[in-house]
């Protein structure tokens, strides 16, 4: 026997939100076997489909672990590893960058020491250097481990949108912990934050409303993991 | 005059979107890491909330997400162009991966037990994310609308099947109703939201 399409229909509806079940799923199956390369059992299946994959947008959105896509990757090229001369043009490639950009920084810092007295922290007495990575330009922290302030620096940053800043986070243990916002200026950012680093094992930035949030409502655009 | 204005602006902004996923995809196809990160911003925070939902655990709709998105990467001619757009297709997988685990789980019949109560006792929860955020911009709010303007009892199977992962024939079981109604009402209310969300009558 074969179903009209109103009844393939009700079925194709079920199954496109996965409650289909039972003798339901064998005999949708059978009939589309049947109907073989119909266009109008294909157009409704995809119909369904495509409207319920459009629900999930109806739940607000959770951010996701920062590392996550790292981690996909890393496991993904772990299996299917690279051409050797395309892990050494990443590898060169990268400390090019990161080159590039502490020497930029150390420009910087020795441009800007003379706000030591206004901000209380010897800006060339900094001990760490972190360059942050995902987004275009460029991006680096400069920090001393337990001590309060943190230089940021970038450059050709991407334009964070009307009414959004840059917002710069710890992460301890998975937690976020803002450490203030920042919003470049054609591109380009020196800033001096009040704040510490703490046991913080990532550093990441988002893009956020002026408002500054007190949690990241959006995935991180860089992300640097602090040794 | 402006003939229908904000229909008009609002599918040149989705397929303005869906055009930019494919071609994602398609860097994606040839191993262009950027894009991958790129996609996955763009629609893991939603991929982890639609998980969160189904398997109501962080830890699991993290991994959920994590194992729709490698999959992502290592097979993405699994994306289909002619049969709709990147991220239905998206959503699609981890949906498909959510449900999966929940009807695995022996824990299964309290948690949909708990789904149950809660939907019935807190429609306030659904309509939490249907009601609350129709003011914001952009598709969240196309989505919550459409389920809105649903009626009631259509809005809860299709709430129960798709966000609560429960079958057909679990929903009737919790409900009460014959299977049959369980049927017709999603079939009803699938159809509303295909013309609200897709725009496609039949």
């Amino acid at each position: 026997m074969t179903l009209d399409h109103t009844l393939i229909e009700e079925l194709l509806a079920v199954r496109s939100l996965g409650g289909l079940d039972g003798e339901d799923l064998e005999t949708l199956e059978r009939e589309l076997t049947e109907h073989g390369a119909c266009e109008e059992c294909r157009q409704l299946r995809d119909g369904f489909d495509q409207t319920a994959g459009r629900l999930a947008f109806a739940l607000e959105p959770l951010p996701v672990d920062p590392t996550m896509a790292n981690r996909i990757l890393s496991e993904a090229w772990g299996r299917e590893a690279p051409a050797v001369d395309e892990l050494a043009e990443r590898r060169t490639g990268r400390w090019r960058r990161a080159l590039a950009v502490a020497a930029s920084f150390v420009v910087l810092i020795a441009g800007v020491a003379v706000l030591r007295d206004t901000v209380g922290v010897d800006l060339v007495a900094l001990q760490r250097f972190l360059v942050l990575e995902g987004g275009e330009g460029s991006l680096a922290l400069a920090y001393t481990p337990g001590e309060r302030g943190i230089v940021v620096w970038g450059q050709d940053l991407p334009d964070p949108g009307a009414g959004n800043v840059y917002e710069l986070w710890a992460f301890a243990d998975g937690t976020p912990i803002s450490q203030g916002c920042l919003e470049p200026s054609n591109g380009n950012l020196a800033a001096f934050l009040n704040a510490e680093i703490g046991d913080a094992q990532l550093m990441a930035v988002t893009v956020e409303s002026a408002a500054c949030p007190d949690s990241p409502t959006t995935v991180p655009v860089y992300t640097g993991e602090l040794v | 005059m402006d003939a229908c204005p904000t229909l008009t602006r609002g599918a040149v902004v989705i397929d303005l979107i869906e055009a930019h996923d494919k071609e994602l995809v398609e860097r994606v196809r040839r191993r262009d890491e950027e894009a991958f990160r790129s996609l996955f911003a763009r629609y893991a925070p939603a991929a982890k909330a639609l998980a969160q939902r189904i398997v109501r655990q962080a830890h699991l709709a993290e991994e959920i997400v994590q194992e729709a998105f490698l999959a992502v990467w290592k097979n993405p001619g699994g994306y289909d162009g002619e049969r709709g757009s990147v991220r239905s297709w998206l959503m699609g997988t981890v949906h498909h991966r959510a449900v999966d685990l929940v009807r695995r789980e022996e824990a299964h019949r309290r948690r949909a037990e708990h789904a149950v109560v809660d939907v019935r006792e807190e429609q306030a929860d659904h309509a939490d994310d249907v009601a609350v955020e129709l003011d914001r911009p952009g598709e969240g709010a196309l989505v919550r609308a459409a389920l809105k303007g649903l009626p009631d009892e259509q809005r809860e199977v299709i709430e129960l099947m798709y966000f609560s992962g429960l079958s057909q024939s679990q929903i009737a079981e919790r409900t009460g109703l014959p299977l049959g109604t369980v049927k017709s009402r999603t079939l009803l209310g699938m159809r509303r939201l295909r013309v609200a969300l897709v725009g496609v009558e039949r």
